[in-house]
């Protein structure tokens, strides 16, 4: 028997990180809706700088900043950029007959991978609740899940495109064409998924005799919001990304202490902590910066407009980190799957662990 | 459903039919279109990943193959969605398709250069 937190830092911020914080933004901007998305758009860019843009740097930072992790994944750390500069190459070179289908990758991609760290989060809030995912669940989730994405991906196509097109930083993006019955059809499996995952959340509760943990159940629902009626609310999609990121950059801070802290043998304090977290969140503001603005920048002699090089290489930075997440994230790796289960608190004190917030018991 | 599948047949031949139509282009490289330049820089990448593979046989480990593997199926996917990615737009239900086969391919990027149970030469 061992005793796991069930959050990171405390419930207050767990809560609002992975998912309080939108569905509040959905609710405040269903409530004030405006079609004017202009605002929200100059704030998402500007939260870009401090949260999204670093989310990405994070995961370059996570994979370069050890020599072992370039030994390790050799083909993610040399070989998958090679590729991607051949496909930035051949988008600079043929703006209109290859770059968008890159884009459009891109844009497939990106809620795909969203889904992966909402099944990866609820996973870890399930282990760390005592919350057994077997198979039947984990292909409920992902039934549920994966649905809900291919229902904000008709959504998105049918909201956020004119005349066929969808606009990316200047450019136009062919929507992705999908028949009209398959969002029905997605949401049936969707509904199936959320009923057998229920179910088996609900035969939990019965024989733990107490509630399940709402943040377990928090990712999900979550991914509902973004995904399926916020999908219809382009002032709400246009800061989705923004939420993603803070919730991957909770995960990401927590093992970059765990690493500095606890497994390089530094000292346990908040002070300690404070001051990596400020290194950390400073090196990634600037690789953030350099990723999105220097990167451009540095190919702004091409003959084409900045914001189409800014697009294609934000296409190609995207995609180089959906790899990389998905070969430093994985739960079945121990030192992963080990430090997804810590609290803050723990790298500070580890005696003050149970008085900072609640403890779960896992048998 | 029985003419929308001959649909799709007719949409995917479509493309080596016109193909040949301009086979004159054999005889002149120069007249290649953009499109079929790119494709032959991608069979190049897909060739250099298969060739750089052959060469590392039993000096990297599976897993490394495997990824080298993923990628020439990653650029080929590429290759396929600049072609087809948007015949959906005339035949919906290939649209659909192409989604599948899109999942499919984020699907198994996901499980690029990971650690696999069966692994022999991990170890």
């Amino acid at each position: 028997m061992t005793i796991n937190s069930l959050y990171f830092v405390n419930w207050w911020t767990d809560t609002l990180i992975i998912g309080g914080l939108s569905i509040i933004t959905w609710v405040a901007l269903l409530a004030f809706h405006h079609s004017d998305t202009q605002p929200i758009f100059w704030f998402a860019l500007v939260l870009s700088l401090v949260v999204n843009y670093p989310h990405f740097s994070a995961t370059v930072y996570r994979l370069y900043q050890s020599p072992d992790n370039i030994r390790q994944f050799p083909v993610t750390a040399w070989g998958l950029p090679l590729i991607l500069f051949g496909a930035v190459g051949a988008s600079f070179w043929q703006p209109d007959v290859i770059a968008p289908y890159f884009l459009m990758l891109f844009l497939l991609w990106s809620p795909y991978h969203y889904s992966g760290q909402t099944i990866g989060l609820t996973m870890v809030y399930a282990r760390r609740a005592g919350f057994p995912i077997g198979r039947r669940e984990r292909m409920a989730l992902s039934a549920f899940v994966f649905s809900a994405f291919v229902c904000g991906v008709i959504r998105f196509q049918q909201n956020g495109t004119s005349g066929g097109f969808t606009d990316f930083y200047g450019m136009s993006v062919p929507a992705f064409p999908l028949p009209d019955w398959m969002e029905a059809a997605a949401q049936a499996v969707m509904w199936t998924g959320a009923l057998v995952f229920g179910g088996s959340a609900f035969v939990w509760c019965l024989e733990q005799k107490r509630l399940m943990p709402p943040i377990v159940l928090l990712p999900a629902l979550t991914h509902f919001v973004w995904f399926v009626p916020g999908a219809s609310l382009k002032s709400f999609w246009i800061v989705i990304p923004f939420f993603h990121s803070l919730q991957y950059l909770l995960i990401a801070l927590v093992m970059q202490l765990k690493v500095r802290i606890d497994v390089a043998g530094g000292e346990h304090s908040w002070q300690c902590i404070g001051a990596e977290a400020r290194r950390w969140g400073t090196r990634n503001i600037l690789g953030g910066i350099l990723l999105f603005i220097g990167l451009p920048a540095a190919f702004s002699w091409l003959p084409l407009p900045l914001m189409t090089t800014a697009g294609i290489l934000a296409a190609a930075v995207n995609i180089h980190h959906f790899f990389v997440d998905g070969v430093i994230w994985k739960l079945r790796d121990t030192a992963t799957s080990s430090a997804l289960m810590m609290n803050i608190a723990e790298l500070a004190d580890p005696g003050a662990v149970d008085i900072v917030r609640p403890n779960v018991v896992e048998v | 459903m029985r003419k929308a599948a001959t649909a799709g047949v007719l949409a995917v031949l479509a493309a080596p039919a016109r193909a040949a139509e301009r086979s004159s282009c054999i005889l002149d490289p120069a007249a290649l279109t953009p499109r079929e330049m790119f494709l032959a820089a991608a069979i190049g990448a897909m060739i250099a990943c298969g060739v750089t593979s052959f060469l590392l046989a039993e000096r990297v480990t599976e897993r490394t193959h495997a990824a080298l593997a993923a990628l020439v199926v990653l650029i080929g996917g590429f290759c396929l969605f600049t072609l087809f990615g948007l015949v959906g737009r005339n035949i919906p239900v290939a649209g659909s398709l192409v989604l599948v086969g899109l999942i499919g391919l984020f699907k198994l990027m996901n499980q690029f250069e990971i650690r696999r149970k069966r692994s022999l030469s991990d170890k």
